[in-house]
């Protein structure tokens, strides 16, 4: 071993540390540890999330889905009255016009 | 381990952890604060640590990555100018405080790696099989550190003694 080995060795030699340190880090390990917010409880209320936002979505969907359903239904109801209104009214328009010839032909 | 395992550890050991910390930084209150997140950290593994031996093997392999991580996180740099570095008389007494502190100086002055293996090999009188499986790396590099460090100290102690010498010339001259 070299002189600067040996001078190393007294320098680096081991020290205490200042007084009270075990009953600090004693007193650190009774303290009630803070709440740590676990991966697990996180990712599971991002889940739960997540099915809620995806329930409301898909109800919403199924919503307009009816809706529009609906609508198509109603524009066909429309659409068969308005050609029954026709029908009748071209009935009404050719008894009317038989009505009225024999009147004139006199 | 149980936790009166723990309580007697923290007694027994408590010098050792903090001696790493401090001849690592260089500085009390980090090696305490350093030391005490060490004794947590063993509270929180005390299902892990089998024995007595293995729990001293843990404490320093702990000690010196937490030294190196605190190392890193804070980029604390314990750079030493070479002014700090007291006087080396040509005659060196068996026992010399002002050396001694000028080599802790300069050690916590080092890079990381170095640093660690000298701090194990002459403060914890670790061999290098020892310090290899402490800080996972090969015996060789154990050696190639060790050699590094030692010519570093011995390179910026050389430096320090030169610039010393050069000033009363300077001194004189102008």
């Amino acid at each position: 071993m070299n002189q600067l080995e040996r001078d190393l060795r007294e320098s680096l030699g081991r020290r205490q540390p200042p007084p009270g340190f075990a009953d600090r880090v004693l007193a650190r390990t009774r303290q009630p540890e803070p709440r740590r917010i676990s991966w697990a409880w996180l990712a599971a209320a991002a889940m739960v999330l997540l099915m809620i936002g995806g329930i409301g979505f898909v109800r919403e969907q199924r919503r307009q889905a009816e809706g529009e359903k609906a609508k198509q239904q109603l524009m066909a109801g429309l659409r068969i009255t308005g050609s029954k209104l026709s029908q009748v009214q071209a009935r009404l328009t050719r008894i009317q016009e038989r009505a009225v010839q024999p009147r004139l032909e006199q | 381990m149980t936790k009166a395992d723990f309580e007697s550890a923290v007694h027994e050991h408590q010098g050792m952890v903090y001696s790493i910390a401090l001849n690592f930084f260089h500085n009390a209150a980090i090696a305490e604060e350093v030391a005490q997140e060490v004794f947590l950290q063993l509270f929180e593994s005390l299902k892990a640590v089998k024995n007595g031996s293995h729990c001293v093997a843990w404490l320093r392999r702990s000690t010196v990555h937490r030294c190196i991580d605190t190392l890193r996180r804070a980029s604390f740099r314990h750079e030493v100018q070479l002014d700090q570095f007291p006087e080396i008389p040509s005659e060196v007494p068996e026992s010399d405080p002002l050396l001694q502190e000028g080599l802790r100086r300069l050690i916590a002055s080092l890079p990381e790696k170095p640093r660690s293996v000298l701090v194990l090999r002459f403060g914890e009188d670790m061999d290098a099989d020892e310090i290899a499986r402490t800080l996972e790396m090969p015996v060789r590099t154990v050696w190639s550190h060790l050699q590094r460090g030692t010519a570093m100290i011995r390179d910026k102690a050389a430096r320090y003694l030169m610039e010393r010498e050069d000033e009363p010339t300077r001194t004189r001259s102008s």
